[in-house]
């Protein structure tokens, strides 16, 4: 049996690798992503008081600490089974919502389009921002730098401190904002409307008038057909900060929807022996495997699910977007793994259409914007939706609000058996009879760059472009052939 | 453990008369103390900035310094409109002892271990660094590491281990020594 490893190199070397074998007819047999787990965060909470969850758990990665804050934070509102008032609500949305405009920008401009940009059989060298901004034009670039400012921006204004916000409490918000803060949100919501449109055309010049990139797309490689998760509002529209869970078959049918507190009878852990890492998969369906269809509880949470899970967008421009997006790929659900990246980009309009939405609503710089708490601390569930999956918070304290029990359910760690599928779909298209097509390599990265795999929240650091080290090794163990990509 | 003498690898140029030629103003100088603090030996970065920051509580005047976890585009960000930074931060080469403290240009250090490159979707410091010079940010001309080597940095806890723990005040000194070459007025007793 031939076996293949291909390992991220970072500076944590020997963890974070996949590794393929091989029949002995020199097909794929089985694959294994493996990623470390980082320990003992559980154990880290308890003792410490619920109300600094939302700044303890924002330091879990640098990557989204504001979707851990604000998960932190609405469990610790539903410990003290406090609702924050309206203004308080709307601000975290709002903060919320200039954090996904940062972030769903970075993740098209940085990580995802260069594979479209640039093409996937571009030079690595190439394959880059750099090489996105050579292409479409300094002036872009510019943009993207603006854009990434001005979420940046709306946090700190919210949070009172960029990137890491610290205002919310249990109950709502230490602070709100001024009336000149508010119009100057707005004014960036705007431009960033402008921006999330100019980035749609981009994605429709360059990805979806260019056949060979649509059939990619459109191609079995990249395609799984499994579950689809996400937040919606109580009119089923794709909400970030609030709702509940929408569950969808891989056939469109919604089997319910679910509400934080109820997860556990929703969402239970596979464990395989050959990782750290559990696979959450939807309970009453049951684990049936890595394999798709209606029968097998894998579901996946991204982008793409949260369109698919929901029934629309909130808001004009993205619903239009939204209604292209399915009559341009055959209806719902999609199931096609890199329309993620057109989805994340629907999700960027609504962002942008939604800071101005909250920005122009009359409530929004009221002072009422924390309710003080006055029940005793107990358990509660929080969930929002992180850019990259489903966040879930749980938390159970003692009477003095002293966390007593902590659980976590990240938004990569969603997609484990979705992305473990999507590499061994890729791995088992390009490596037949022991030959390695020389495209593996970026293949395979983009079968888990289009679920924006932040292993920030499971593992320590990854490198940014994801240099990798496939080992080819015959029967008997000797490496046969090394083919490295370092960035 | 190794809890014995602290190794200490300089760049070359550390005592190259030639560095920064012309520099005589103090320079906009910026010192980040990089990633994260509940992650065991991550938290070096922060612990060196705070030792800095409390010995030397004038240094505002002369410089910047803060605590931060960013990486890629972010800490890119961070840097501009600064003429040196000096980032703070865990390596991992693996061909030193653990607690091994390293004080380098950062173009001497391999891509992928440079600063704090958070994830997986997010882009290298270097990179991002190209990135903002071609859009042109003003972005430092020089861009020290002082990191030291150490892979424990997967349990949750505020403690740093022995070693690393041990080249925290090394790290401070050779941050004071680097500023010393970059002609600050304040580290040269004038």
């Amino acid at each position: 049996m031939q076996r293949i490893s291909i390992d991220p190199i970072t500076r944590l070397e020997g963890h974070g690798k996949i590794e393929i074998f091989l029949n002995e007819d020199g097909d794929v047999a089985n694959t294994y992503f493996q990623i470390p787990e980082l320990r003992g965060f559980e154990r880290f909470c308890v003792g410490r008081p619920i109300e600094e969850m939302a700044l303890l758990t924002n330091r879990i990665c640098g990557v989204c600490p504001e979707a851990h804050h604000m998960a932190a934070a609405k469990a610790a509102d539903a410990v003290y089974k406090v609702e924050p008032p309206p203004t308080g609500k709307k601000l975290r949305e709002l903060l919320y919502s200039g954090f996904y405009f940062t972030d769903h920008t970075t993740h098209f401009y940085a990580l995802g389009g260069p594979d479209f940009v640039m093409g996937p059989d571009a030079p690595v060298a190439e394959r880059n921002i750099l090489g996105v901004i050579h292409k479409v034009g300094l002036e872009i670039g510019g943009k993207v730098i603006q854009a990434r400012k001005y979420g940046h921006t709306i946090v700190e204004m919210i949070g009172g401190r960029k990137v890491h916000p610290c205002t919310s409490i249990p109950g709502g918000l230490t602070k709100g904002i001024t009336e000149d803060q508010r119009a100057e949100i707005e004014q960036m919501g705007r431009w960033g409307i402008e921006f999330a449109q100019f980035s749609l055309q981009l994605f429709n010049d360059i990805v979806l008038a260019n056949k060979s990139y649509l059939d990619l797309i459109l191609g079995d490689i990249y395609t799984h057909q499994t579950y689809s998760i996400g937040l919606v509002d109580e009119n089923n529209k794709v909400n970030f900060y609030d709702g509940k869970v929408s569950v969808v078959a891989p056939d469109g049918e919604r089997i319910g929807k679910y509400a934080p507190a109820e997860y556990t009878e929703w969402i239970a852990e596979h464990v395989e022996p050959w990782t750290y890492l559990k696979f959450p998969y939807l309970k009453k369906v049951g684990w049936k495997g890595f394999v798709d269809g209606k029968d097998s509880g894998v579901y996946f949470a991204t982008p793409l699910s949260r369109l698919n899970a929901a029934d629309g967008m909130a808001t004009p421009l993205a619903q239009e977007q939204y209604e292209k997006f399915y009559s341009t790929l055959g209806g719902k659900p999609v199931h096609q793994r890199l329309a993620i990246h057109w989805a994340r980009l629907i999700e960027l309009l609504y962002a942008a259409e939604r800071i101005v939405e909250l920005a122009t609503d009359p409530e929004i710089t009221s002072p009422k914007f924390h309710t003080v708490p006055t029940e005793k601390p107990t358990e509660g569930v929080g969930i929002v939706e992180a850019p990259r999956g489903t966040l879930t918070h749980h938390y159970k304290t003692d009477e003095r609000g002293i966390v007593t029990e902590a659980n976590l359910i990240v938004g990569t760690t969603n997609n484990y058996a979705p992305i473990t599928m999507s590499i061994k779909k890729a791995a088992s298209s390009l490596i037949k009879k022991g030959t390695v097509n020389e495209g593996l390599l970026n293949m395979v990265e983009m079968a888990f760059r289009a679920y924006d795999p932040c292993f920030g929240c499971a593992t320590h650091s990854l490198p940014g472009q994801m240099p990798l080290e496939i080992t080819i090794r015959d029967a008997k163990g000797n490496s046969v052939e090394v083919v490295k990509q370092y960035c | 453990m190794n809890t014995g003498p602290i190794n200490i690898v300089e760049g070359d140029q550390v005592r190259n008369e030639n560095f920064l030629p012309g520099l005589h103003q103090p320079p906009s100088i910026i010192i980040i103390g990089l990633g994260n603090p509940i992650l065991g030996d991550d938290g070096f970065g922060w612990e060196v900035a705070r030792q800095l920051e409390s010995q030397y509580p004038g240094m505002s005047n002369v410089f910047e310094i803060e605590c931060a976890s960013l990486g890629g585009l972010s800490l890119m960000e961070r840097l501009i409109g600064h003429k040196i930074a000096i980032l703070i931060d865990i390596v991992h080469l693996g061909q030193n002892p653990l607690g091994t403290l390293y004080c380098l240009p950062m173009e001497q250090l391999p891509d992928y271990s440079v600063g704090h490159t958070a994830s997986s979707h997010d882009t290298t410091l270097r990179t991002a660094i190209q990135v903002g010079r071609s859009l042109g940010a003003s972005l430092p001309d020089t861009i020290w590491v002082v990191g030291v080597e150490t892979t424990n940095t997967y349990d949750f806890s505020e403690e740093l281990s022995p070693p690393v723990a041990a080249a925290v005040p090394c790290a401070a000194q050779c941050i004071l020594d680097l500023l010393n070459q970059f002609c600050i007025p304040a580290f040269k007793g004038e």
